[in-house]
């Protein structure tokens, strides 16, 4: 690969560079600066792409409900045609929120009985962006690259964690998030670091084709992903737990 | 068939899932449209047609790849409805909601600026890989074009980016 085929590859999908652009990268300190600047790039990219969205209540404007009774009588009074949401007034705002909050631990509570919480999903999602990476090998990456992710998100490692294949920054609910693949005895397992992503406790889900657990970290938490026990991935989990500095 | 969403248990889960999934939504209509009122008209239309197919679902994990699809879809439909006033983008950005006007620095308000004047070819398919974390692939199938074309237009809305913002590198082919 040359100069001019990295730049067009790094062009267009800096994030996610294949084996030959890779090692152009690590031989070329031209290019490197240029996928830095490109990386710098997407960063600003991103931040302004976040535009603020509308808070439901906001005022002098339709607010949209997604109370499930409401659009069931919705659905039955108006079958077949596509109609707008109900615009809700402010003098009924108070008394929706209420139904809307009660309806919400409602359902809270029966989904926090099952393994299929949002943020796992979330998870188990992303793990279909990036299908190529949480392969077995005996490969690491880059150890500076590795480093790079991490000070991206504001972490860095104090202990190792095994063989870390592969490392990326990954756009994940709206955030930056470190995507580490890690070799362990029992196959690769993917890290996503959620600096973002509160959990009060240990979470243990099964979707997908994927097992998983996300423990509380820091100030966010970590998911453990893959095709392991799930005594395996916790023992992962704490590890890197463990491992991690936040800054 | 399985239908996680099927039933009331369904409904509250694929409620709640919706208002989590709002604000990607919102934004990816919003950079399809660059237009608060138009982006908050395709969210709602989209979400009540999500709503009336929730059943057809039979994956959870679908869920965020079958709404922007349908997010895309209204945009579409609402653009062959109604043609909108052309306007410069310079009025464009002028005439934005406050939030829209403000940015956290200087900088990335120059960065919005210019992704508002990108073509709708570039502008695309670097909402779908920088904001939404789509792959090449999966944003080729989304707009029906080739993975190199898609791999194209991304590195030239990126050159296009850096010439509007004068950084180096433009000049690069």
């Amino acid at each position: 690969m040359d100069c001019v085929e990295f730049r067009r590859e790094a062009g267009a999908d800096p994030g996610h560079l294949g084996p030959e652009a890779t090692a152009h990268r690590d031989a070329c300190p031209a290019c490197a600066e240029s996928l830095r600047r490109t990386l710098e790039l997407d960063e600003k990219i991103f931040a302004a792409l976040t535009v603020p969205a509308p808070s439901r209540a906001r005022s002098g404007r339709a607010a949209v409900s997604l109370d499930p009774d409401d659009l069931r009588r919705r659905e039955a009074s108006q079958p077949g045609r596509v109609i707008r949401f109900p615009v809700i007034e402010r003098r009924r705002w108070m008394a929706l929120a209420a139904s809307i909050v009660g309806g919400v631990m409602v359902g809270s509570l029966l989904w926090i009985g099952g393994p299929r919480a949002s943020l796992a999903r979330d998870v188990v999602e992303h793990m279909g962006h990036e299908p190529g990476a949480m392969v077995a090998t005996a490969s690491a990456a880059d150890p500076a690259e590795v480093e790079a992710v991490l000070e991206r998100a504001g972490v860095r490692l104090q202990s190792g964690i095994g063989i870390v294949s592969y490392a990326s920054t990954c756009p994940f609910r709206g955030e930056k998030v470190p995507h580490l693949v890690v070799q362990t005895t029992a196959g690769p397992m993917t890290v996503m670091v959620l600096r973002h992503d509160r959990t009060a406790e240990p979470m243990e889900f099964d979707e997908g084709g994927y097992a998983g657990t996300i423990v509380p970290a820091g100030p966010g938490s970590i998911a453990v992903i893959g095709h392991a026990p799930a005594a395996d991935l916790e023992q992962v989990a704490g590890q890197v737990r463990s491992a991690i500095q936040w800054k | 068939m399985n239908a996680p969403f099927a039933g009331k248990r369904g409904e509250s889960a694929f409620a709640r899932l919706c208002d989590e999934l709002r604000p990607d939504l919102f934004r990816f209509a919003f950079w399809l449209a660059r237009d608060r009122d138009v982006a908050e008209d395709v969210v709602q239309e989209a979400l009540l047609r999500a709503w009336r197919s929730r059943e057809s679902l039979a994956e959870g994990a679908a869920v965020k790849p079958w709404l922007l699809t349908i997010v895309r879809r209204e945009h579409a439909r609402l653009y062959e409805r109604k043609r909108f006033v052309t306007v410069q983008v310079d009025e464009l950005v002028g005439s934005e909601s406050p939030e829209l006007g403000v940015a956290e620095d200087q900088e990335v308000l120059n960065v919005r600026r210019a992704i508002f004047a990108l073509e709708d070819d570039y502008r695309e398919p670097l909402v779908m890989q920088v904001l939404l974390g789509h792959s090449t692939d999966e944003i080729a199938v989304e707009l029906g074009l080739t993975r190199g074309a898609v791999l194209t237009r991304l590195f030239r809305a990126r050159q296009k980016l850096r010439q509007m913002l004068g950084l180096p590198g433009g000049e690069e082919e």
